[in-house]
């Protein structure tokens, strides 16, 4: 059976949510499909699901989830002991434990949950820095899933309270995730101001950890403006401060935008360098799958533009590979859209399915709406480049619309006033 | 394939003739040079063996450089060419291996791979040996095992080059038919008849064996040529979305019709619908499909209309039909339906010296495509490629080609331009030494990792091909770490 019609017998309930992942997991392609003429657009939905498998591999799985849900049970009854106890600020120590053992599994919206219980007890006490932390978990949540306006406010917030009590670790990064808010919305000039408040708040302290991060910061701000050259400055001071602390999932986040910007730079041999030392600080320096299959995307991407489709597709694969192995299934929507554009870049119109996969694993993992909408931008551009072929005529042209006006209502509902323009100038490229 | 206990050492026979790559000659001849190696040391562990090597660099006919860690030996890696990488795996052995092949796979040249293991499981050296990589050694390190292993790179570098023949392809646009063997010329000779009626064809074959090639060939050389060539893969395409592809759907018929959609029926108006992998369809959409070549009409999905339609529908097919038949998965009166003419393809293996044809037929399109020109084969890779069993047919022979292609830098390709798993397959050539024997266990344990990969790991299938009760498998798979 494969996975499309294993799903179908699984409901969307919460408490299945693990099996879910499970079931993708533990799936395997097919040879004959994988040499087939489907091959090339096999996607996790085609894999082959054994029952005896799935058994095999869920004792772990149980395991964890047991474990999970165990030491949510501790958290709230530590918090409920200390609220006993009269020690309100430890109740707070314990709720945002059970957040972060949330996020950790990344259930972003339970996590979220369990910082607004914890902002609660927070908010009544003398002492504000239990207030500070909590602001900052729950603005870091909102950041991660495209709640912007909601996390500007708690980080807001958290920074007035932060410089009220001399808390300069929580000023720091209040203005860091103001920062970041601001850059996801492309307001360059805000999150230049909010990150050279953070530079000098840490320039003080000497904390060269922080001050290699915001450099890093910085330095996407700079390449996302177009100040290519300044981008370059601000990484190599990231990497300055970062590589003497040999930091090395710091490290590789900062090779991975120096790849980038090599690759805006059109250096591609040395922007593959960049992506490629970049894993090897992630190998060294702790496991962060996440991270390894952001990396992966970039590469691929590189070799996507300079035309290497063939090594693209095997980064690519690459990747979802290492995303399913590791039970990363939300990653799929973004590798499955990067192989959906690789196929248009090929010209071939069958390519739509990992689009619609994509589409698929975003309603079924419950993924952000900014992800969403980026997968139908991409979708709708694909939709675009065979507008007239098959002699589909306009349809192929009406569909690309469609998806494109969705993306655009999903940026501007989260207030992406740059992705709105950006989408909004590409639906009048299809009216021309 | 780990050595360290009782192997006798193969010293080369002179430094001189231990070429480096990157100074070979257009036609892969040997180039006076040592050897360009790269040593990496895991943090912690290592540093004797890091130590050895430097101490019997000269002896061995090496240039040795060292890296203290993952981050030096990358930045190392892409400032120049090696032709050898050794490396101290860490505590996660298996994933460093994996890691190191794909960063090795990216290097230029690139270069081959020479782990270093402490204890090293039957497990890992099945990997590793799957992986292609040139040898897996214990530690502490031993001199004799060292040079072993570097002598194989060297003997590498004395592979001749075998002209490619010049390839007369019968092509349709960037699909051709190339071979010459008996079976395809009964292809070819069906092809010609079938071509100029109007009947339906059932192309049966497994994977990769150019159904689509052939159904093109139909449609060029028919009466339907100037009306268009359609193609649907039924495999691709999520069974929920097929129907809606095939027939077409109307704006709000379903959630996610947001407009109107011409269906591929439709779109090969006049023209040939090629059903690819049509065993893949749900029996209510086999039945829809009855309808549309029994009946010539079609209705879009949600739609009210009923759609007359002209064409010429070529089905395909890697599975039994007949056996889908018996267990109720393909509807009888379709199969009669479609398989008015059959044609059945030759797998990759049953096609004799078609192998070397196709060969020069890739090399000559993608060459062509990246701007270069190669004009031969190695004798060592030509045999590699004869030896394997080629499970994804031409298809997985035109992927290995279009990537030699793009690793190639003179007029030759060698096995350094294959990928690492047919590379691992060079222990495996006929002429070359064995040393020491192996034992039945470890023979059984290589077998096992084998179908294990060809069924991905699923241990049911797995237990079906060796006929062994699953139990029994799992058990055998503890046993030897796989």
């Amino acid at each position: 059976m494969r996975v499309e019609q294993a799903l179908r017998l699984l409901p969307d309930l919460e408490a299945l949510v693990p099996l879910r992942g499970l079931l993708l997991a533990s799936a395997r392609p097919d040879e004959r499909l994988q040499w087939g003429s489907g091959g090339p657009y096999l996607t996790v939905g085609k894999h082959a699901v054994e029952p005896g498998e799935l058994t095999r591999q869920m004792a772990p799985v149980l395991g964890m989830v047991t474990e999970h849900i165990g030491a949510l049970y501790q958290a709230y009854v530590a918090a409920l002991e200390a609220q006993e106890r009269g020690e309100p600020t430890a109740a707070v120590t314990a709720l945002l434990d059970a957040g972060r053992l949330e996020e950790r599994a990344r259930r972003l919206e339970q996590a979220s949950a369990w910082y607004e219980v914890a902002l609660t007890v927070a908010e009544g006490l003398t002492d504000r820095r239990p207030e500070v932390e909590t602001l900052l978990a729950l603005g870091n949540v909102c950041l991660a899933h495209g709640w912007y306006a909601e996390g500007a406010r708690h980080y807001q917030r958290a920074l007035v309270l932060a410089e009220a009590e001399f808390d300069q670790a929580g000023a720091i990064d209040a203005c860091v995730g103001l920062g970041g808010v601001a850059l996801e919305r492309a307001e360059w000039a805000g999150a230049q101001a909010w990150y050279a408040r953070a530079l000098r708040l840490v320039e003080t302290g000497g904390d060269r950890l922080r001050m290699g991060r915001i450099a890093h910061q910085l330095g996407l701000l700079a390449r996302r403006q177009g100040d290519l050259a300044g981008a370059g400055e601000h990484l190599r001071r990231a990497r300055e401060s970062l590589e003497a602390l040999a930091a090395g999932r710091e490290m590789a986040q900062v090779l991975d935008a120096q790849g980038q910007l090599d690759a805006a730079l059109g250096r591609d041999a040395a922007a593959a360098a960049g992506y490629r030392e970049a894993l090897a600080w992630l190998r060294r320096g702790g496991r962060d799958v996440e991270l390894d299959v952001t990396i992966r995307l970039h590469l691929a991407e590189l070799l996507l533009e300079s035309g290497r489709t063939l090594e693209a597709e095997e980064e690519m694969r690459r990747a979802e590979q290492v995303a399913i192995a590791s039970n990363l299934a939300h990653r799929l929507v973004q590798i499955y859209a990067l192989l959906g554009k690789l196929r248009g870049r090929q010209n071939d119109e069958t390519g739509f399915v990992f689009f619609e996969q994509a589409i698929e694993l975003c309603r079924t993992l419950g993924r952000p709406p900014v992800e969403e909408a980026r997968v139908y931008h991409e979708y709708g551009l694909f939709r675009g480049r065979f507008g007239g072929a098959g002699g589909a005529g306009g349809a192929g042209r009406d569909e690309a619309r469609a998806y494109l006006e969705r993306a655009r209502e999903i940026f501007q509902s989260l207030g992406v006033e740059a992705e709105v323009e950006r989408v909004r100038a590409e639906l009048q490229d299809l009216s021309a | 394939m780990t050595r360290g206990v009782s192997h006798s050492a193969h010293e080369p026979s002179s430094a001189s003739h231990a070429p480096s790559p990157a100074g070979r000659g257009a036609q892969g001849g040997a180039v006076a040079g040592a050897l360009r190696v790269l040593a990496v040391g895991s943090e912690g562990t290592g540093a004797g063996a890091v130590q050895s090597l430097r101490e019997w660099a000269a002896d061995l006919g090496v240039e040795l450089e060292c890296a203290a860690d993952l981050p030096r030996a990358t930045r190392l890696l892409a400032g120049g060419r090696w032709d050898v990488v050794l490396a101290v795996l860490g505590e996660r052995s298996d994933e460093d291996l994996t890691w190191w092949m794909d960063t090795l796979r990216a290097a230029p040249g690139p270069p081959r791979l020479v782990a270093l293991a402490e204890r090293p499981s039957m497990g890992l050296v099945l990997r590793a040996e799957k992986l292609g990589v040139l040898d897996l050694l214990t530690m502490p390190l031993r001199r004799e095992d060292v040079a072993h292993a570097l002598n194989s790179v060297r003997s590498a570098v004395t592979e001749i080059p075998v002209p490619l023949p010049s390839v007369e392809a019968n092509a349709v646009g960037q699909y051709a038919l190339v071979g010459q063997s008996a079976a395809m010329l009964d292809v070819y000779k069906l092809l010609a008849r079938v071509a100029h009626s109007s009947a339906t064809v059932l192309i049966q074959g497994e994977s990769g064996t150019g159904k689509e090639v052939v159904a093109r060939s139909i449609h060029q050389h028919g009466t339907a040529t100037a009306g268009p060539f359609v193609a649907v893969n039924c495999a691709a395409i999520p069974e929920n979305l097929l129907e809606s592809e095939l027939f077409g759907h109307e704006k709000g018929a379903f959630t996610g019709a947001v407009a109107r959609k011409i269906g591929r029926f439709e779109q090969a108006s006049g023209g040939t619908l090629f059903l690819d992998e049509v065993a893949d369809m749900s029996l209510s959409l086999q039945a829809k499909i009855l309808r549309a070549v029994q009946e010539r009409e079609i209705e879009r999905v949600g739609g009210t209309d009923t759609l007359p339609v002209t064409v010429r529908v070529i089905a395909a097919t890697n599975r039994d039909l007949r056996e889908a038949i018996t267990q109720g998965k393909f509807r009888e009166d379709l199969y009669y339906r479609l398989a008015v003419v059959v044609i059945n393809l030759p797998r990759l293996v049953e096609r004799g010296d078609d192998l070397l044809l196709l060969i020069s037929h890739f090399v000559q399109q993608f060459g062509q495509r990246s701007g270069k020109r190669i004009t031969a084969i190695s004798d060592r890779a030509l045999d590699l490629l004869r030896n394997r069993q080629w499970v994804g047919n031409v298809r997985e022979l035109r992927n290995v080609m279009e990537r030699a292609v793009i690793l190639a830098n003179d007029a030759a390709l060698r096995t350094e331009h294959l990928p690492e798993d047919i590379r691992g397959e060079e222990a495996n050539l006929p002429e070359r030494a064995q040393g020491a024997l192996a034992t039945l266990a470890e023979l059984e344990a290589r077998h096992i990792a084998r179908v294990l990969a060809h069924t991905g790991g699923q241990i049911g299938a797995a237990a079906e091909i060796l006929g062994i009760h699953r139990n029994t498998l799992t058990r055998k798979m503890k046993e030897y770490g796989l």
